[in-house]
């Protein structure tokens, strides 16, 4: 059975009625009133328009450039008002280390860098000739802001004791001092 | 690195320390509680209770230890030690031991001090001290006219000294109820009782040479002297040995002497003038060197005893037996002349009296009444060891006899034959363990040969080497495979005992005993005995090493000789003579293949020897000694302690001690440096109250650190060990200005490179250095505990790469116990006098207690009563976690070790069948499920669709 090739199934039947056009009115029935509320032209019209106007009469330049500058700097300070709330709740957490700590801080890290890598990708839709050199200024405050998230997290980290600052952290690679002399005893 | 680390981490995390299990006794430790070598005249046969028919072997040894072994499978019932009550007397006081049918008390003697002991558990009855005088000896007092077998009975002890004394002891007290006292000078030397007197036999010296024996007989009731008479026995009697015996608490008691040439035998029947001489008809044609006298001891038995003669390679004996209303000795029979060694044992029943022989192929039963062998058995081959003494029981059932016999053999140990056969042996030549080691199998001997050569080789050679050596390796495939069922069923069944064994955890232990013998103790089976060996040429040596090779152990001798032993069989491989006296060995391990110099009394060592190092000693008049290995002429440097004070014990750490992590990181993560050397020594020195405890370096000979202690007693224990980078020591310190404390100290001092975290001092990151030129000088902390008791020895826990937390093992010699503390409690660092910080707390430091208590827990010995230990030794394993312990010195007494938990260990509460079920069950489930599972997803595509 499953080697044979199957037969596509017939398409249901409101398909096959949307697919298909509109009769034509017939006299009789153009002659009756369309009921209260049903405006079928005038919405087809009017989504006509606007569409139209939307494409045939486009805004000026220098406007497009203001909006998408506006909304680019609102992406860019969006982390700020992450910072806050993820302080607080690297400091709820604790600093033991326990899956949920862990997944946050694997969280709290993992937001800025992807942020990071992606920056560009952000940006490229309001990056127009216009709007090119003035979104770098932008870019530099997203970066800086996903660094600030960034720091946050390498804070967390170190408070939970796990960046290597201290010197208990190298003394495993420190190697006993080999004295010159060697002594045999014999105490008995 | 991050293996120790994780396995550092994992070691701190389980608690540091807990108690063995109930099932673990007798499993990972095995005990042989030891008596010594019985002595002669103080070993019977005696029933403890006068309704019980059991009877219970006693002995009094020749180390002094009394003790209760149950006949049947020669365990111990109880002991004491009579040394510890006794004062240090002058070595060869002999020790007595007299016990009487029908009483529950037996009575001691040893040297000034008196006992009496509940026959049953060995609870003391009474004891009495007789300060500068010495029991010679010592009988219970068996008076007819007393009422029906009173619960006590007294004692008559003689005494010698200034004036040789009688006393007549209390049996419930001990109190003197009358004393006799002879100041003529006379040597006392037995006393005997009768029903009706006790008699006093003394030696009077005559005007010319020899003795003469006085008897004086003694009113049993007031002490009073009855009569006395002296026996013309000078030309005869020239010491107090030349009395062969004097028949003690027997029906007829009796003095035997012979004459010096050995030639007649003389007795007299104590309380009659008269002196039989009897003929010694020796055809042998060699000369006698032994006549002993077995006699019953019971007042109703039969007067009849034997005399024993031995030559060089015969032995015979005669019975005599003694006319009561005459008084006169008649020869009865003789038994006959046989060639190797005998030994004879006399037993009664009721008053009949049987006699025990003991040869090396049989044991046979004679009466005392008539020659008939009443019962004959012979023994098991091979051949059994000659036997020095023995006792017997001999229970008559109509005409046949059943006998045991305990035989003391020379090899030192107690063998119990029943019937002929052997039925237990204690190995009591133990109990005078000199020295100690673990063998190194060498099975690896030939991998790690094998290794070194493709090492050796070009690049290629090697590599074909080991592709052939895995090709000859494959001819174990088959047997491999044939064993792996066996292998995986014995895994899943038994208990982790056999399954270790391939981590060193089973490893026999040779002992070298003070009678010469060799020992080879099996640590899977209980410590049983797999051989022994009689090593010396003498019958004593002075063992001051055994060092290991693989397959190998070298005994050292103090007289320069060495004995190489081969370690599966006891085979001696080779020997070497007798050079100097030494007084300690040691062991250069420059190379590859370690070095052994002997160190002479003076401190000199024996050779010089090619190498760097240095050799440090003792020398017998009170310094350490420093010398070039190159240089055995002049001393690099000497060592004195202060004027008054001498040195009894120096010490430096163990020659397998790594160090885990150089440093100690505290609670805010910075590093205390720990100051390592390998080259340190810890000397003991002490004066007439002063103790002071010296670190030395060992290279320059100076002086790193010293700790003085007012007020000590030097006659108890002082015990110091050294490890890693600490030393403790204790001793018992009295109250000399008003901050001291009084009472058993314990003191752990730490060693660190600087006072200040993060610092190395002023070496600072160096690689190396020379402690000639420059060598800092350590930062110590300290800190004292008092401990309950003494310590009399001090060692600690190996392992093999020192990650695990170590233990302070401390030989308890007041509760015979060993007990293992963690260092972590014994941390110098402990906060006095507050709580811990937080930061402290995470460092795992807690509240500094001036009392420390010895917690259950840290007993290794638990419950095992292991006494007279001196040494305690300790070798890693291949288990990081496991360490293993064996002490000798009086009893043997070995264990595992696990200071941090057996964290590399699946422990028993793991079932591998279990986890075998589960993955066959979750198999199983597999297998069903995945059809049901397809045809459910076919399914919903077709119904979907349809």
């Amino acid at each position: 059975m499953a080697s044979l090739p199957l037969n596509p199934p017939p398409p249901p039947e409101w398909v096959v009625r949307m697919n298909t056009p509109m009769p034509r009115l017939s006299k009789h029935a153009s002659s009756i009133p369309d009921p209260p509320g049903y405006a079928k032209k005038m919405a087809s019209k009017n989504q006509r328009a606007q569409q139209s106007a939307a494409t045939s009469a486009p805004a000026k330049p220098v406007e497009t450039d203001t909006l998408k500058l506006k909304k680019a700097w609102e992406i860019a300070l969006a982390p700020s008002k992450q910072i806050p709330m993820n302080a607080i709740m690297m400091y709820m957490s604790g600093n033991s280390l326990q899956i949920f700590s862990i997944m946050m801080v694997f969280m709290l890290f993992k937001g800025p860098i992807q942020g990071l890598i992606n920056t560009n990708a952000v940006f490229a839709k309001f990056d127009t000739e216009g709007t090119h050199a003035k979104l770098l200024g932008v870019k530099a405050i997203y970066v800086v802001m996903q660094l600030g998230l960034l720091c946050l997290g390498v804070w967390k980290v170190n408070a939970m004791g796990l960046l290597p600052t201290t010197r208990s952290d190298w003394l495993a690679w420190e190697s006993e001092r080999q004295p010159l002399e060697r002594a045999y005893f014999a105490f008995g | 690195m991050w293996l120790q680390a994780t396995l550092l981490l994992l070691a701190s995390c389980v608690p540091s320390s807990l108690a063995i299990y109930a099932d673990e006794v007798n499993h990972v430790d095995y005990h042989h509680a030891l008596l010594g070598f019985p002595s002669a005249q103080s070993t019977f046969f005696l029933k403890p209770s006068p309704s019980s028919n059991a009877s219970l072997l006693y002995t009094l040894s020749e180390k002094s230890l009394l003790g209760a072994v149950n006949p049947k499978d020669g365990s111990l019932v109880w002991r004491q030690n009579l040394s510890r009550s006794a004062l240090p007397a002058d070595g060869n006081a002999h020790t007595l031991l007299r016990a009487s049918e029908g009483t529950n008390a037996l009575v001691s003697a040893a040297g000034d001090y008196l006992s009496s002991w509940t026959a049953l558990d060995g609870k003391l009855i009474w004891e009495n001290w007789f300060v500068d005088e010495t029991v010679a000896d010592l009988e219970l007092l068996e008076l007819e006219d007393a009422s029906a077998s009173p619960p006590t009975k007294d004692t008559v002890a003689l005494f010698g000294g200034k004036a040789a004394v009688v006393r007549r002891l209390d049996g419930d007290s001990g109190k003197t109820k009358w004393e006799h006292l002879d100041e003529s000078g006379d040597i006392p030397i037995q006393i005997s009782s009768s029903s009706t007197e006790v008699f006093y036999v003394s030696l009077q010296s005559s005007a010319r040479k020899g003795y003469r024996i006085k008897v004086t007989s003694l009113d049993p009731l007031t002490g009073q002297q009855n009569q006395q008479q002296v026996l013309s026995s000078e030309s005869d009697v020239s010491s107090a040995d030349s009395v062969l015996f004097v028949g003690a608490n027997t029906a007829a008691p009796l003095i035997t002497w012979a004459d010096q040439s050995r030639k007649a035998l003389k007795v007299n029947v104590i309380g009659t003038k008269q002196v039989h001489t009897f003929d010694i008809e020796n055809t042998s044609g060699e000369s006698i060197s032994s006549i002993t006298i077995h006699a019953p001891k019971k007042l109703e038995s039969l007067p009849h005893f034997l005399v024993h003669y031995e030559t060089d390679s015969t032995t015979w004996a005669e019975v005599y037996h003694i006319d009561l209303k005459s008084a006169s000795v008649s020869k009865a029979y003789e038994l006959p002349r046989l060639e190797g060694w005998s030994v004879f044992s006399t037993s009664n029943k009721d008053a009949n009296v049987y006699f025990t022989r003991i040869t090396q192929s049989e044991t046979t039963v004679v009466s005392s009444a008539s020659h008939g062998i009443l019962g004959r058995w012979t023994h098991q081959a091979p051949p059994m060891e000659q036997a020095l003494h023995s006792v017997s029981e001999v229970v008559a059932r109509g005409d046949t006899v059943a006998v045991r016999s305990a035989a003391a053999l020379i090899s030192g140990d107690w063998q119990l034959i029943r019937n002929g056969q052997t039925e237990w042996t204690r190995y009591e030549a133990l109990a005078g363990a000199l020295a100690a080691a673990w063998v190194e199998e060498d099975i690896q001997e030939d991998l790690a040969h094998q290794l070194q050569v493709e090492g050796h080789e070009t690049l290629y050679g090697a590599y074909m080497h080991r592709v052939k050596r895995h090709a000859r390796d494959l001819q174990h495939l088959p047997e491999w495979l044939k064993e792996l069922p066996k292998r995986i069923l014995t895994s899943i069944l038994t208990d982790e005992v056999s399954n270790l064994d391939g981590f060193g955890i089973v490893r026999p232990v040779v002992v070298a005993t003070e009678n010469g013998r060799v020992y080879s103790l099996d640590a899977g089976n209980h410590g049983a005995v797999s051989w022994k060996v009689k090593a010396a040429e003498t019958e004593s040596w002075n063992v001051k090493a055994i060092l290991t090779q693989p397959g190998s152990a070298t005994i050292y001798v103090d007289d320069g000789s060495s004995v190489t032993l081969d370690v599966t069989s006891g085979e001696v491989l080779n020997r070497s003579p007798a050079t100097v006296k030494i007084r300690s060995v040691a062991v250069a391990s420059d190379g590859t293949t370690p070095v052994t110099v002997g160190i002479q009394e003076n401190g000199v060592p024996t050779e010089s020897v090619d190498g760097q190092g240095f050799f440090v000693t003792l020398s017998d008049d009170g310094s350490v000694l420093g010398w070039f290995a190159r240089d055995n002429q002049n001393p690099a440097w000497q060592f004195r302690p202060a004027p008054g004070e001498k040195i009894i014990h120096a010490t430096a750490r163990p020659p397998h001690d790594p160090i885990a992590s150089i440093g100690k990181v505290l609670g805010d993560r910075s590093v205390l440096y720990k100051y390592i050397s390998p080259n340190l020594a810890l000397i003991t020195a002490v004066g007439d109250n002063s103790a002071t405890f010296y670190l030395l370096d060992a290279i320059s000979g100076r002086i790193l650190h010293t700790s003085a202690h007012q007020g000590v007693d030097t006659t108890q224990p002082i015990a110091s060990v050294i490890s890693e980078n600490w030393f403790a020591y204790s001793f018992w310190g009295d109250v000399v200005d008003p901050t001291d404390a009084k009472g058993y100290q314990l003191v752990i001092s730490e060693l660190y490179e600087s006072s200040i975290p993060n610092d190395r001092g002023p070496l600072d990151s160096a690689s190396n250095y020379s402690s000639i030129t420059d060598l800092p000088l350590p930062h110590v902390i300290a800190q004292a505990f008092l401990i309950p008791e003494p310590i009399s020895h001090m060692a600690v826990t190996q392992t093999r790469q020192g990650i695990t937390v170590r233990h302070l093992l401390c030989t308890l010699p007041f509760s015979n116990a060993i007990v293992g503390i963690p260092r972590p409690v014994l941390d110098a660092r402990r906060p006095v006098g507050r709580d811990p910080t937080s930061l402290e707390a995470e460092e795992g430091l807690f509240k500094y207690n001036p009392f420390l208590q010895f917690e259950g827990k840290w007993f290794l010995t638990h419950s095992r009563d292991v006494a007279g230990i001196k040494t305690v030794l300790s070798t890693p394993t291949l288990l990081e976690s496991t360490s293993l312990i064996f002490a000798f010195g009086g009893d043997i007494f070995a264990t595992r070790a696990t200071p941090s938990q057996s964290f590399d260990v699946l422990g028993k509460g793991f079932s591998k069948l279990q986890l075998l079920m589960t993955i066959v069950a979750l198999s199983i489930g597999v297998a069903v499920l995945a059809p049901m599972v397809r045809k459910k997803q076919i399914n919903q595509i077709w119904k979907a669709s349809s």
